[in-house]
C-alpha cells in the first residue's frame, strides 16, 4: 500500500495504517530528535509525543505537505518545547557576527566524515560541539542541512521568515565549522 | 551579505564567508555570486573555508541513531497499537 492510501486508511481508523505509517516514519523522527537532544531518553521521550500527535491530528492531515513535512514540524516544536523547558540558556543568540566568521584559522582536517561510524570520541566531540548551539539554530541547522529541507520548508516548519532562517543557518554553520576547525586542525 | 557593485568592487573574504554559510546549496546565478564564484577560484583561503563548511555539514549528516527495538516496542505501546 502506498503512502497516500496509508494515510486515507489511517484516517479511517484503519490501526494497521496507522501502525506502518509510524513504522515508516519513527527512524527518521528518533534519528532528528536525537541529533536535537543529543540525549536518548529525551530523543524516545519526543519521538513518542510527536507520534502521540500524529495519532491526534491524523484526520486533520491536508496532504498539501508531504507527511515527513508536517513530521519535521511537529517533532521540531516538540524538541523546542522541551529546550525551553530546559531553560533561557538554550535560546541565547549569536548577536556579534564577526565573532563567528574566522577567516585567519584556515587549516588542512585530518579527519573525514568516514570515520564517524567507528570513532566515539569523535562523535562525542560532535555533540559537544552541537550542544553548544542553542536549540532554536541547531533546529534549523538539522532540517535544512542535514535532512534536506528547503529554505522555505524549514521557514515553515519553524514559524520563521526565510530571512531568519538563513541569517541562523548562516551562523550556525559558521559556529560549527569553526568549533571542528579548532579540532581537526591538530587531527582527532 | 552587503551588495557588491559589480563594477567597481570585489569582494572580500569576509563576503565570501558570509555568502557562502548563506547560500551553500541555494542557486548560485545572481550577479553577487558569480563575483563570489571568481573570488572562490582564485582565493585558497576561501576554497579552503567552503570546504570546510560543506565538510562540517557531512559529518553531521553521516553521524545517525538507530532506534532500538525496545524503544520502538514502547512507543508502540504507548500508541495503543501493538501488534
Amino acid at each position: 500500500m502506498n503512502e497516500l492510501r496509508l494515510i486515507e486508511e489511517a484516517q479511517n481508523g484503519n490501526k494497521k495504517a496507522l501502525a506502518e505509517l509510524v513504522k515508516l516514519y519513527e527512524q527518521t523522527v528518533y534519528n532528528f530528535s536525537f541529533k536535537i537532544c543529543r540525549n536518548k531518553e529525551k530523543a524516545e521521550h519526543t519521538m513518542q509525543e510527536t507520534f502521540l500527535s500524529m495519532v491526534k491530528n491524523i484526520k486533520q492531515f491536508s496532504g498539501q505537505s508531504k507527511l515527513s513535512t508536517w513530521l519535521y514540524r511537529v517533532v521540531s516544536n516538540h524538541c523546542l518545547m522541551l529546550a525551553r523547558s530546559q531553560g533561557k540558556h538554550e535560546f541565547t543568540s549569536f548577536e556579534d557576527e564577526s565573532a563567528v566568521i574566522d577567516e585567519k584559522s584556515i587549516a588542512d582536517w585530518k579527519v573525514t566524515p568516514d570515520k564517524i561510524a567507528e570513532n566515539n570520541e569523535l562523535r562525542e566531540f560532535l555533540d559537544i560541539a552541537i550542544g553548544k548551539l542553542p536549540a532554536d539554530y541547531r533546529v534549523v541547522f538539522m532540517l535544512r542541512d542535514v535532512e534536506g529541507l528547503s529554505t522555505e520548508e524549514t521557514a515553515k516548519a519553524v514559524d520563521l521568515t526565510v530571512a531568519a532562517v538563513k541569517s541562523r543557518l548562516h551562523r550556525a554553520r559558521a559556529f560549527l565549522r569553526d568549533e571542528l576547525n579548532e579540532r581537526f586542525k591538530y587531527g582527532q | 551579505m552587503r551588495d557588491l557593485n559589480m563594477d567597481n568592487e570585489k569582494p572580500v573574504c569576509k563576503d565570501v564567508m558570509a555568502h557562502i554559510c548563506d547560500n551553500l546549496g541555494e542557486e548560485l546565478e545572481s550577479p553577487n555570486c558569480l563575483l563570489i564564484k571568481k573570488h572562490i577560484e582564485e582565493c585558497d583561503n576561501c576554497n579552503h573555508y567552503f570546504k570546510s563548511v560543506e565538510t562540517t555539514i557531512e559529518f553531521y549528516k553521516k553521524y545517525n541513531v538507530t532506534i532500538s527495538e525496545d524503544a520502538h516496542n514502547r512507543l508502540m505501546e504507548c500508541l495503543g497499537l501493538n501488534e
